[in-house]
């Protein structure tokens, strides 16, 4: 078993293009898709006044975490919004504001109450400068010491969301990483199991059936070989976005790590089950792509699942190993849950993993493939 | 050694083999002949237990196989028909890999390698993956793997298909001192009469499954014993002529090449004025006449109406 897996993976090293092809793949569409972490909405911005760039409202601005203010002329600003590549724009005067609406979304008022209570603040500001020179008072101390504070507060307040199943969160950045990481994963677990195919055509199969080496130690170190370059695979992608991009895993980085096992096993076994019900490579070739988007699409991994509302791909989706993938990476990382929260599809994913193993190794030997 | 006992084989209604009976004595070299789907790799299939027949058995020193094969598929090496080797590694990594699964290590390992490496003439490119290998080379180190081991037994697939003439002659003459040289067993299956004659000491000859002809090289040519074989060269073919030689009394069976015609005739049968007088009726250019030894495709020929590569 050790001198296949030894095979396998000087193999590898001469020819590591399938692998480096789909890694490479993933990181590009999820990169693309997922807007390189910057999961901000563009708003441009405008003013007639250019000292309100650098004033507080400017510094303010760019300070904020939802959105992604940038600066630009009046004529720019209006084709963003013409050209639909912003959904709002604002044009700020002193004491107040104008939105430009181009659709009128959830965001639309998120802005408004984000520059409003920038002005509010503002005015605040602004009272307490001239209340500290009707008293003689030093503004700017005053200032700074309501600045410490604000950034001090007495009391550090915790905030929870209580969320009924319905709640859908969504966060786009991990949600291609996550989508994108587990579509193309499957090409390479698959053409990592392909071989068994070859080399049971070619005759290695026979070869080896003929020493002393036991059949279960074939599949096994096919098996362990696919599984571990899917799963390094993923993690290579998950390293890239964690520690060079930057996405956040909300805490639960190592997490995803664990609970991507139960989903790559499932894979392996599925791609197993197409390898027995094939013939031919190229039957495998025209086979696989179909299977794959189709898990990709009804499984959530280029959309949220809960955007989906026909109940046939929703009932289509829970035989898709991809779904409960989703499922588990997204509930442990976008959701926060426990272990215990997550042990069905965890279940279901195993229960898949053996039931398609089985029915494949069966098919394969079978059929004398 | 090793006896095939009314060996069958059905795949869903088709008998691929059917009530197949050989024996192969130790250190003979026996060659299993027959065109493209005649049934040889199944029956070799079975033999090297890979397959389970549909009914029959195979014997090894007496003894079943079929219950518990470990034993016999210690002796056997095989040569597929396909090259079964890793072409991303090196031929002295595919030979270390193979040697490992046989239990080989160590310094026994190594010097099984060189010595087959040596055997197989690629000691020189031993470091070379096999990727970058001609098709002869291949075949050769598909031969080197099933050496390994040291086999009683080696039984190979059409071992020589698709390469040149010079790499063809290379593994008759290797596969021949193995045999010589080690007493080594050999079944070798081929659609090529001429490795056949070459090569073995007794043959067996199927088609669609059923086994049509046993016996040593002369043994089988003693089947066209009553009938001679000759070749008719000419310019340019015409339907008259063909027609003419059909329907003549003497003519036993006609095979029609691009500007050759096979005939088979009675041994006692004056065949050449007849094939002139032919000519001159139907006009056609004769460029020879010849009456050929008779070979073991003649034989093929004469049993199964059909040239062996049809």
């Amino acid at each position: 078993m050790i001198g296949i897996l030894q095979a396998k993976f000087k193999s590898f090293i001469r020819n590591p293009w399938t692998f480096v092809t789909f890694t490479g793949m993933s990181l590009i569409f999820a990169l693309i898709f997922g807007g390189a972490g910057v999961d901000k909405a563009f708003i441009p911005v405008y003013s007639s006044d250019e000292t309100i760039k650098d004033s507080y409202i400017g510094k303010q601005l760019v300070k904020q975490d939802a959105f992604q203010f940038s600066w630009m002329s009046e004529e720019q600003l209006l084709e963003k919004i013409e050209k639909g590549n912003a959904e709002n724009g604002v044009i700020l005067h002193e004491d107040d504001f104008e939105i430009i609406v181009g659709v009128d979304s959830f965001n639309t008022e998120l802005v408004n109450e984000m520059i409003s209570s920038v002005y509010q603040d503002k005015a605040e500001r602004e009272r307490i400068v001239e209340l500290a020179n009707q008293n003689n008072k030093d503004s700017d101390f005053i200032l700074a010491k309501l600045d410490t504070a604000l950034e001090n507060p007495i009391f550090d307040v915790q905030t929870a969301t209580f969320r009924g199943e319905g709640a859908f969160v969504y966060d786009n950045s991990l949600h291609r990483v996550f989508g994108f990481s587990l579509f193309f994963v499957i090409y390479t677990i698959a053409y990592n199991v392909l071989p068994i195919l070859v080399e049971k055509k070619e005759g290695i199969w026979d070869r080896m059936i003929l020493s002393p080496l036991k059949k279960w130690e074939m599949y096994i170190a096919n098996l362990l070989y696919s599984f571990f370059m899917g799963y390094v695979q993923v993690l290579v992608i998950f390293l890239t976005f964690r520690y060079i991009i930057g996405v956040n895993f909300h805490g639960a980085f190592f997490e995803t790590l664990l609970l991507l096992i139960p989903y790559v096993f499932a894979i392996v076994s599925l791609a197993i089950l197409i390898t027995a019900l094939v013939k031919k490579v190229q039957q495998f070739n025209a086979v696989l792509p179909i299977v794959s988007v189709s898990m990709a699409m009804i499984g959530g991994a280029y959309w949220p699942i809960e955007i989906v509302e026909s109940e046939a791909l929703l009932a289509l989706s829970k035989i898709n190993p991809l779904t409960y993938g989703m499922e588990i990476l997204t509930g442990s990382a976008v959701y926060g849950y426990s272990l215990p929260e997550l042990l069905v599809p965890i279940s279901i994913l195993i229960l898949m993993g053996v039931v398609l193993m089985g029915l494949g190794i069966h098919l394969m030997e079978r059929r004398h493939i | 050694m090793i006896e095939l006992v009314n060996l069958s084989k059905r795949f869903k209604q088709m008998y691929a083999v059917k009530n197949l009976n050989m024996f192969i004595e130790k250190g003979e070299i026996i060659g299993l002949l027959g065109p493209n789907g005649a049934g040889k790799s199944t029956a070799i299939s079975m033999l090297s237990s890979l397959i389970e027949p549909t009914s029959g058995d195979v014997l090894y020193q007496n003894k079943s196989i079929l219950k518990n094969p470990s034993a016999f598929r210690k002796i056997v090496g095989m040569v597929p028909q396909d090259i079964a080797l890793y072409e991303d590694l090196t031929a002295e990594e595919n030979l270390m890999f193979f040697g490992r699964i046989y239990q080989l290590s160590g310094k026994e390992l190594s010097r099984k390698v060189d010595e087959v490496l040596e055997q197989i003439g690629l000691r020189d490119r031993k470091k070379d993956i096999v990727k970058k290998f001609s098709g002869g080379m291949k075949r050769r180190l598909n031969i080197g793997v099933a050496m390994l081991h040291d086999p009683e037994l080696l039984i190979m697939d059409e071992p020589t298909v698709g390469i040149d003439p010079q790499s063809r002659s290379y593994i008759l003459e290797t596969v021949k001192r193995f045999n010589e040289e080690r007493q080594m067993t050999v079944l070798y299956t081929s659609h090529y009469m001429e490795e056949v004659e070459f090569l073995c000491d007794r043959i067996y000859i199927m088609d669609k499954g059923n086994l049509i002809a046993a016996g040593t090289k002369d043994e089988i040519k003693q089947i066209l014993s009553s009938e001679n074989t000759i070749s008719i060269t000419v310019e340019r073919l015409n339907d008259a002529f063909i027609e003419a030689l059909e329907q003549h009394p003497m003519t036993n069976r006609v095979t029609i090449g691009e500007k050759e015609v096979t005939i088979l005739v009675p041994r006692e049968t004056k065949a050449f004025s007849e094939i002139i007088k032919l000519a001159e009726s139907t006009k056609l250019d004769l460029v020879s006449v010849d009456n050929k030894t008779p070979t073991l495709e003649d034989v093929f020929l004469h049993l199964t109406g059909r040239a062996l590569r049809d």
